[in-house]
């Protein structure tokens, strides 16, 4: 065979498979929740699903202490939890404030305040170009074989588990390490200017949608008792309850703080995930109620 | 400028161009040399002057070597090894982010350069030089032959290590009609295909065996990331060298094969003939053969066989985790010494397979050190692989994933290729069409090659 037919006849099966996968994008492209493999990609995946589907009535923006609150631990329904793990709720913010829609209540984590805003995240979910022009095949084969295994969970269907977990007494993993190096990090970084321009930002944003009608609340997600009193928690909470003093802002999450776990003093484990999840929704119904 | 970049696309493609153009046949070493110096300063051009000096002192060495071999062959090899020792393991010594590290100036900023890319392996290839050229007693080479040897962009960085009796001779005109072209396609396609189908998406999912976040994952998990490092350090490093040697096809030149299928070795010592093989060559050549071999006895097979392995440890870095590597697998080269012909005399299948598996198994384990080069991280690691994992929240792996994505790594060890050249050797240009297509569809996220740091 001639090196030109060898050649000719390679670029006309690349041709082929690229042509298919386009066709193939058109008609299932939307359809399928890619797995992540990293918490960017994760972060990727919540925010195209966003776009893609029908603005919900609340959205919860933060931090990866945010992300542990998952969509089906909330009774509450038309929720979407749109914290980025290693990012800013910022970010989330400002995608969401740059939408045409908004939902009705934005919940913004007050925890980190003191990464920037992924102006390229941003920028890519304002312009609203989700959906590539090729899905990739092999991660759409294992999408749907992950959605025909583990499809999405309802809250319906992990209420008994969950009322079950919370049942069951505290976790007793030995975090100790953890927190002792969670907190010579918090002890280490200044957050102070970060958080003040962050705050700012927030603030002209907040302004921003809630003259478009949405309504927008703050809350603090409790740490670790040694880690409330690092450098970096104790000035990030200064400064943002110095630049929102009115309360009536602030969704106040009413727990049993000796009841809470957390892997590193800074997550909190599965079990007081669900516990905080269920003060944030009595915290909400109570806030919904005094309009 | 790496090989997946769209810019490396360009330059490679303008080069070739103007290679074969009638006009510039006599220029063509010249051509690749500029090329190569362009392709080198474009990364790091305030280390171009490093590399000249390194070519014109080595250069100037063997002139001199050529006359008397046994005064200037060895202050040739010093003067290289001097460069390597001072930029690699400078960092052993010093701390490059203090203001000032010494009084003089000069020296200060020398000690506060970066490691130049691909020292460790244009610095083998000078020392190949020096000492085939002066052991044939050869003519002199030309200084752009010389230039053109050491510092060829496709091996530049991250080898084949070539060594210089078999490059010196393919320096003469090219033509076009000689080029083999599909072979060329095949070997780009596949590196192409190893490095950003499966290197770079294994990659996401190796990235959790770095500190700390290994400590999310649970036990099984972790022996699931080794065997995954595994797959992926040879489809990055297997990948990096099959394009390099199809581009030396391009340009009319034959660089050596790095990899032969190297887990399916049964022994370690079978391994070091399949694995980095341009690398166990020259260390068997230029380090073990010198030192005495096995000529000298038992004893001091085995303490040769550890300082080869202890200093190929240390070439590939200036660090306990790299030196601990080196010397692990030259005990296990030691150990299995005195079994291999008892071991070799038991031969059925089933044997072959668990020799197979332990090969395979103490190979991945000590990949470790090569991840995590800092020491106390990899004990950490190992540690965790033999205890119980008590995380409340430990990172979840797809497992459909992984497979899918190793899966060209373990079909190309079963050794699937007699059966292209034989019965489907008409199936072989759509094979690869569908390996281009999905290398890009399916590209995992931009990584640099892991051999690059070297």
């Amino acid at each position: 065979m001639s090196a030109i037919r060898w050649l000719i006849k390679c670029g006309a099966a690349a041709a082929i498979v690229l042509i298919a996968c386009g066709f193939a994008t058109v008609r299932f492209g939307s359809g399928l929740q890619m797995p992540a493999t990293t918490t960017r990609d994760g972060t990727l995946i919540t925010l195209s699903r966003y776009l893609r589907e029908p603005v919900p009535d609340i959205v919860l923006l933060g931090s990866s202490i945010t992300f542990r609150l998952k969509e089906e631990y909330f009774a509450t329904r038309g929720l979407r939890n749109l914290a980025l793990a290693g990012g800013s709720p910022v970010t989330g913010l400002e995608i969401v404030a740059n939408q045409p829609r908004l939902p009705q209540y934005i919940l913004i984590e007050a925890n980190v305040l003191a990464r920037p805003t992924d102006a390229t995240l941003v920028e890519r979910y304002s312009r609203g170009e989700t959906e590539p022009f090729f899905f990739r095949p092999v991660r759409a084969a294992v999408a749907a074989y992950e959605q025909r295994l583990h499809a999405p969970l309802t809250h319906e269907q992990v209420a008994f588990d969950l009322r079950r977990l919370v049942g069951q007494p505290p976790g007793d993993f030995d975090n100790r390490i953890y927190v002792d190096r969670a907190l010579q990090q918090f002890n280490a970084e200044d957050p102070a200017d970060a958080a003040r321009l962050n705050a700012k930002r927030i603030g002209e944003l907040i302004g921003q949608v809630e003259q478009r009608g949405a309504r927008v609340f703050l809350f603090e997600l409790p740490y670790a008792e040694p880690i409330e009193g690092s450098r970096f928690a104790a000035t990030t909470r200064e400064i943002i309850h110095a630049a929102f003093p009115d309360s009536k802002r602030w969704l106040s999450i009413e727990v049993d703080r000796s009841d809470l776990r957390w892997a590193d003093g800074v997550h909190l484990d599965e079990r007081s995930a669900v516990i905080v999840t269920q003060a944030m929704e009595r915290a909400l119904a109570s806030a919904r109620a005094t309009k | 400028m790496t090989f997946t970049s769209w810019q490396f696309g360009v330059f490679a493609a303008t080069v070739f161009a103007a290679y074969y153009l009638p006009a510039l046949r006599s220029f063509q070493v010249q051509l690749l040399v500029f090329a190569s110096l362009f392709f080198y300063g474009y990364g790091q051009p305030d280390l171009l002057a490093l590399l000249a000096v390194a070519v014109f002192g080595t250069y100037l060495f063997l002139i001199l070597a050529l006359r008397n071999r046994q005064v200037w062959l060895p202050v040739g090899i010093a003067f290289n090894l001097a460069l390597l020792a001072f930029f690699k393991y400078k960092l052993l010594f010093i701390d490059p982010a203090s203001p000032s590290l010494v009084d003089f100036a000069p020296l200060d900023f020398l000690l506060k350069l970066p490691l130049p890319i691909g020292i460790s392996f244009f610095v083998f290839h000078n020392i190949s030089l020096l000492v085939d050229l002066t052991r044939q007693k050869a003519a002199p080479p030309t200084l752009a032959g010389v230039f053109l040897y050491i510092i060829f962009f496709p091996q530049l960085v991250s080898g084949p290590i070539t060594r210089a009796e078999m490059f010196m001779p393919q320096i003469k005109p090219k033509y076009f009609a000689d080029v083999p072209f599909v072979e060329a396609a095949k070997w780009i396609l596949t590196g192409f295909f190893f490095k950003l189908y499966v290197a770079n998406n294994l990659n996401e999912m190796t990235s959790y065996m770095s500190f700390p976040l290994y400590e999310t994952l649970q036990t099984q998990d972790r022996w699931l990331l080794v065997f995954l490092y595994s797959y992926q350090i040879y489809a990055d490093f297997f990948g990096y060298s099959a394009i390099a040697i199809g581009l030396g096809l391009l340009f009319g030149y034959r660089l050596p094969i790095n990899f032969n299928r190297p887990y399916i070795s049964i022994s370690f010592s079978e391994f070091w003939t399949r694995w980095h093989i341009s690398l166990s060559t020259w260390l068997r050549t230029y380090l073990y053969v010198p030192l005495g071999g096995n000529r000298h006895g038992l004893w001091r097979t085995y303490l040769n066989l550890m300082i080869v392995m202890g200093l190929g440890g240390l070439w590939h870095g200036a660090g306990v985790g790299y030196l601990m590597w080196g010397l692990l697998h030259g005990l296990l080269l030691v150990l299995e010494r005195p079994l291999l012909a008892r071991l070799a005399s038991i031969d059925f299948a089933m044997f072959r397979a668990a020799r197979m598996t332990v090969v395979f198994l103490c190979v991945s384990m000590l990949w470790i050190f090569f991840k995590l080069p800092n020491f106390h991280h990899a004990v950490g690691y190992l540690t965790g692989m033999f205890t119980p994992s008590t995380n409340p929240n430990p990172t979840k792996l797809f497992y459909s994933l992984a497979l899918l994505y190793s899966l060209p790594v373990m079909i190309q060890h079963l050794g699937f290729r007699p059966l292209f050249e034989g019965r489907l050797r008409r199936a072989e240009p759509y094979l690869y069409g569908s390996m281009a297509a999905l290398m890009y569809l399916e590209a995992g996220p931009e990584t640099s090659f892991i051999y690059f740091q070297f």
